[in-house]
Order: C-alpha cells, then structure tokens, then sequence
C-alpha cells in the first residue's frame, strides 16, 4: 500500500518505496539525494505551506529538517514506516 | 613544505558552523574580496601555528557535493581542485563537520578526503549534538575516514589549538593510505557508507527533548507564522526609522560643524567651495543613513544567524511560487530594503537561473534606504499631517507606507510578467536545509555589521563624492552674468532645460529635471542637488534664505507634481552601483539595460497616470 508524499499527514513518519526520478531535473534529484532522500529512507512531513498556498513541504530526514516543493514530493511514493 | 605560507581551506556543508569556526580562528583578521571574474565572496584570513609559524586560511562556500547548483558552489569546487583563476589550491583542508548531522555531512566529507590533498576533519559543534543526545566516538571516526578527527566548538574556541596541531602534522607527513571511498562513486553507494561510519561513531544516542519542534510548529504555522513573521517585520521598520534618528541627526551635526570650520578656517576660494558645498554636502547627505542601514542589516544577521531566515522563506515560496519565484528569493528581496546592491549579491545562492535573473530585475523595486530622504523630504512638505478619518493613523505614515506597497506589488507583478516572458523557464525548484535554532553570536554579528558598514563607506567615499564634485562644478560654471539665475545658466542648468520638455507632460518642472540628472549616481542626490540648487538660486535673498528647502517646493509645486515625483521614484532605477552590480551578476549589459529601460517606462507611466489623476482631481 504506497501513497505518494505530497498527500501523507503530517507528523506520521514513513518510508519513501519509490522515486519517480523522472518526473525531475538532475540537478533536483543530485540535491534530493545529497539531502539523504532516496529509496528505503524514513522520513516525516511535518509543516506544508502558508496561508498563501500548500507548497512548499517541510519534513526530516535523519537529524535534519529539509524544504522541498510538493511538486517533487508528488514523485515520491510511501509506504507507512515499519 | 618550502618557506612559503600554507593556505589551508575550510569546507563543508551548508549549516556545519564553517562561519564561526573561520571568525573563531582568524579573529578580525579578515579579508573580504571577490574571485576574479565572479562575485561570489572570497573570505580569508590569516592564523598562526602554535610555533608562530603563519597559515593562510580561506572559508569556501558551503555546499552538499562536489557536483554545484549554484554559482558559490561552483566556485568551492574549483578552488578545492586547484582550477579556479587566481588561486592556488590549498596545501589542506579542513572539512568541517556537524556533530549532530554525521550521517549526511560525511557523504561530503568522504569525497572531499578521496581528493588526497592534506585533510583533518572538525568534529564541530560537539556540545550541541550532545544536547540533542548524541555521543561520539571522535577516534573511531578517525580510523574510519583514515585521517585526523578533532571535536570543535567553534563559538566557544574549543579544540582550536589542536585543530591546528593536527593540520601541521597532515601537511608534514601526508596520509599514504587510501582509505576513503574512491571519486565517483554512485550517490547511493556513498551514502550507504556514509551512514555505516556514523553509526559506528555514535556510542550512544538518546531521544530529545525537542522544544525546537515545539517552536517550528508556531513559527511554521499557515496563520501563525505568517502573523508572525509580518509583526517582525513591522518591528524591523519602525526600527529602522526610530532607533536610526538619534544617530544620524548626531551624524548631520557632525558634518555640519565640520563645514562651519572649513568655512571659518580657510580663505573663501574655488576649493573651499568645492570642499563644503560639494563634498561635504554631497557625501554627508548619503553618510547620514548609516545608521539606517546598519540596523536593517543587524535584523537581517541575526534572523540569518538564528537560523529564522530560511522559516521566512518557507513562508513566503507559496506567494513567491505563485509569480514563479521561490522562498530562497526572499532573502536577497528582504536586504534590497536596506540596498539593492547587497540584496543582488545575495541572488548567488539561487540556483535555477531563470528565477535568480527574475529576483535581480525585481529588486530595485524594494524600497531601499536611499529613497527614504526623497519621500520623507515630499512628504513632510505636501502631505497635511493629520490623522486619517479619527483613527491613531497617521496620513503621512500611511502614504510612506502605500509607497512601500507599491513597489512590492509592482515586483510580483512585474515577476509575474517576466517570467512568461523574457525569463520563460520551468517553474523554479525550492529546496533548502533547515538550520537548526542557534543563539546568535555578538562577536559574528559585530563582525557582519563592520564589513557592511565598511563597503558602504566606500561607496559613499567614492562614487557618491565624484558625482557631487561633477554636479558642482556643472552647477558653477560657466559664471552667470549679473542679473541671471546662476543655477539656469549653468551647464547643468542647460541640460535640465532639455531635459524638461520630456518630463513636462509628466507634471516635471526645471527643479526636477535639473535633480534628476545627478540622481542617475544615486537617489538621494536628487535631495542634495536640489538643496544646492535651491542654496544658489536664493543667492543673497535673505528671505528665501530662510525657508527650508520644503518650504520653498511648497512655494513653486502643485500637489499633483509632487505626488508624481514620489511615484517616480518608487520604480526609477536611479543607481549606478545597482545597474554595475547588475552587469556583473548578469555578466554583460544586456539586462541591466533592459532593466534600466522597464524601469524608466514604468516610473514614466506611474508618475504620468498620478499627475493626471491628481490634476483631474483638481490638484493640479
């Protein structure tokens, strides 16, 4: 059962299944991948946009605390973390 | 080694403490400059071994890889390779590390060992990993990566010395050993390892209490946050007003004691005139917003230093993302309230090109401190001073603050227009590191406001003093006989009237073309140069002497010109130093042009429409 990143909850961490690297740039998906985002990782979206729109997505990666736009999380499939 | 001095380099990634740890091992002894050829900032300074011995000492940018995506980054890449122009590559590097951050900031660091050049690793800011509950095993990381590892807090000066100690003896005897992963390992692969090193150095690792969390969940909240962030804002600007005053008042005293004893001193010649009503009116009308300038820039540090800069651009990508900026646009945008110039350096750390060029043309249109002698000189002479409709608000505050709107409105909308035009591209990306919460250090920001003060002391000394001089000398000569009005039959005076029969459809008089002219170096000169002007004009008048500048545009402007005026100048790109700084970001002249022509068409336009609306309205 995946679901994709930019529609989890907030606050629930889960496992990223799948990265559509596709749907991206290189140069997103170099940078999505030096912020430790990529396939088997466990992640939790905690703050999504402002009173201006849903975009960005913040959300941790091990100790850190990375902004990406929800058109990139629409390429990341999850799965709910063990 | 031979005798010459080492120069050793600090890299790491963004957020890793490289900052403090380069002002904890240099002290003031700094250097601010630019690559050659690009304007990404080169930090150096220098150190000195225990022995005494001297070491050169250069802070790259931070960056995650030696793959860039934006310009500073390029520029780390490059000198750490030995292929960026004019720099040497360094004898050793010093990779700073986060202590609380291993499992990424090692993916850098193993490819930074990998290049073989003499490296010591700086385990930094050990206490506030042990805060988050994290213990390492600095050692065992050593034999890990195969080189020195040595725990540093950089804000409090710990380890320093055997930081250095260590970075000796890498350059004495350079690692023989290969242990590191070699280049080009896949991204993947990397990070695997990465991750099996730190978890071999964390001996323990406890949950944490996160009050951070706990803050982010009010400072990043839709409605809170945004609350938030425009009270702060609100208290920048009242500050940047209140607190300033004092300060520049005391400044304008200064100078103007410094005229009366030029004055009094010397005898009446070509070179006292060109010394008190050039150059001492002329840079000291600019030098009085130091204090100004100083205190939007101290906000900005220490929301930069906090780590809240990069919660406000997560606030403000979805309305930048709306006109096809993004959240990393807002910092520069926020500076160019201070100055454009900084602000448009600042654009560097964007890394799609098209938003960054975007970002560049827009940021003239914030309201930077130069203006503000501009408005508030029209302001105070046109606009009543009443309260609006039995409310506390004030009708003068409430114009400075329109004006202020103006220009941010016009920016998303002229954004918005560019970016389906001539900066067509991709919908720009927003990816960012969220720093953690630091308590900002006096001595950094002391050290931030120095270099800042010390640029726009320059600036002043030199461009903004040889445009007055010029303006000076074109307002003296050639002598008006008896009877004429110096200030018309001198040459600027001449091309003021040439001037003027464009700008009269716009409701511009003589006073303003002839201020316009100069105003070209800088904005606020259009203040000085119709005070000296007005000083001339009113030769021995004894009553006209006695009016301030103010009272004397009361006498000779229609409200709908002065209201044209202000809307003049919250679009016109009146600023050499923002069209140079813009042909060297941009690298040609191509779009500093352009952005010099929109932005005359729009301040034509805008002044053009107020004056008619205004003499319809039976202003005129």
């Amino acid at each position: 059962m995946t679901a994709l990143l930019d529609k989890s909850p907030l606050g629930v961490a889960v496992r990223i299944a799948r990265i559509d690297w596709n749907a991206m740039s290189d140069h997103e998906g170099r940078r999505l991948r030096e912020f430790g985002l990529m396939e088997g990782c466990e992640v939790t979206p905690l703050h999504r946009g402002s009173i201006f729109s849903r975009d960005p997505l913040a959300l941790t990666v091990g100790r850190m605390k990375v902004i990406i736009r929800a058109r990139q999380a629409a390429a990341i499939e999850v799965e709910p973390a063990a | 080694m031979t005798g010459a001095i080492p120069s050793i380099a600090l890299v790491g990634n963004p957020n890793a403490g490289k900052s403090s740890l380069f002002n904890a091992l240099t002290g003031a002894r700094q250097k601010i400059a630019n690559y050659p050829g690009v304007t990404v900032e080169r930090k150096a300074g220098h150190a000195s071994f225990a022995d005494g011995r001297p070491m050169s000492l250069i802070d790259l940018p931070g960056t995650y890889s030696l793959t860039p995506a934006s310009l500073d980054e390029a520029v780390t890449r490059d000198v750490v390779l030995g292929r960026q122009d004019g720099e040497k590559r360094p004898d050793a590097l010093i990779v700073v590390l986060d202590a609380a951050n291993l499992d990424n900031h090692l993916c850098f660091a193993l490819e930074l060992i990998a290049l073989n050049l003499p490296t010591v690793v700086a385990l930094n800011m050990v206490d506030l990993a042990e805060r988050d509950g994290l213990t390492l095993d600095a050692e065992r990381l050593s034999r890990e990566l195969g080189v020195p590892v040595v725990p540093t807090v950089a804000v409090r000066k710990r380890g320093l010395a055997d930081l250095l100690a260590a970075v000796d003896g890498a350059i004495r005897s350079p690692a023989a050993g290969d242990v590191a992963t070699p280049a080009g390992a896949n991204d993947a692969s990397l990070h695997r390892r990465a991750r099996g090193i730190a978890r071999a150095a964390i001996l323990s690792e406890t949950p944490v209490r996160r009050w951070t969390q706990r803050v982010d969940n009010v400072v990043l909240h839709p409605v809170a946050g945004m609350a938030i962030l425009l009270a702060l804002m609100f208290v920048m600007f009242q500050a940047v007003y209140a607190a300033a005053e004092a300060p520049a008042d005391f400044l304008e005293g200064g100078i103007g004691v410094l005229q009366q004893w030029v004055v009094a001193t010397f005898p009446d010649n070509f070179l006292r005139g060109l010394v008190v009503e050039g150059l001492l009116a002329g840079v000291g009308a600019v030098v009085v917003f130091l204090p100004q300038i100083l205190i939007l820039f101290l906000f900005i540090l220490l929301l930069e230093a906090s780590g809240y800069m990069t919660r406000a651009a997560f606030l403000m990508d979805g309305l930048m993302g709306k006109v096809g900026l993004s959240g990393r646009g807002f910092i520069p945008l926020l500076s160019s309230f201070a100055c454009a110039v900084p602000g448009i350096m600042a654009t560097r750390a964007i890394p799609d090109e098209k938003d960054r060029l975007t970002t560049i043309l827009i940021a003239p249109l914030m309201t930077c401190s130069a203006r503000l002698p501009v408005y508030a000189l029209i302001i105070a002479a046109f606009i009543p001073n009443r309260t609006v409709g039995g409310t506390p608000v004030g009708l003068q505050g409430l114009v400075l603050f329109g004006l202020y709107l103006a220009g941010i409105v016009g920016a998303l909308v002229v954004a918005y227009v560019l970016r389906r035009t001539v900066a067509k591209g991709s919908a720009a990306g927003f990816m960012m590191e969220m720093p953690r919460y630091q308590m900002p250090r006096w001595r950094d920001i002391a050290l931030g406001l120095w270099q800042r003060a010390w640029i726009f002391l320059r600036r002043a000394g030199t461009i903004i003093a040889m445009t007055t001089v010029v303006l000076w000398l074109l307002l003296t000569f050639p002598q008006a006989p008896e009877g004429e009005s110096q200030v018309e039959y001198s040459v600027a005076g001449r091309i003021a009237s040439g001037l003027e029969v464009i700008v009269k459809p716009i409701g511009f008089n003589h006073d303003i073309a002839l201020a316009l002219i100069p105003a070209m170096a800088a904005r606020e000169v259009a203040v000085s140069a119709m005070a000296t002007a007005n000083a001339i004009d009113a030769g021995d008048d004894e009553e006209a002497m006695a009016q301030s500048l103010g009272e004397r545009l009361q006498g000779k402007w229609s409200i709908a010109t002065a209201l044209a005026f202000l809307a003049w100048f919250v679009f016109a790109p009146q600023c050499i130093s923002t069209i140079a700084i813009t042909r060297r970001e941009t690298n040609g002249w191509k779009w500093p042009l352009f952005m010099v022509g929109y932005l005359f068409l729009l301040a034509y336009a805008a002044a053009g429409i107020t004056y008619w609306t205004a003499v319809a309205f039976g202003l005129g």
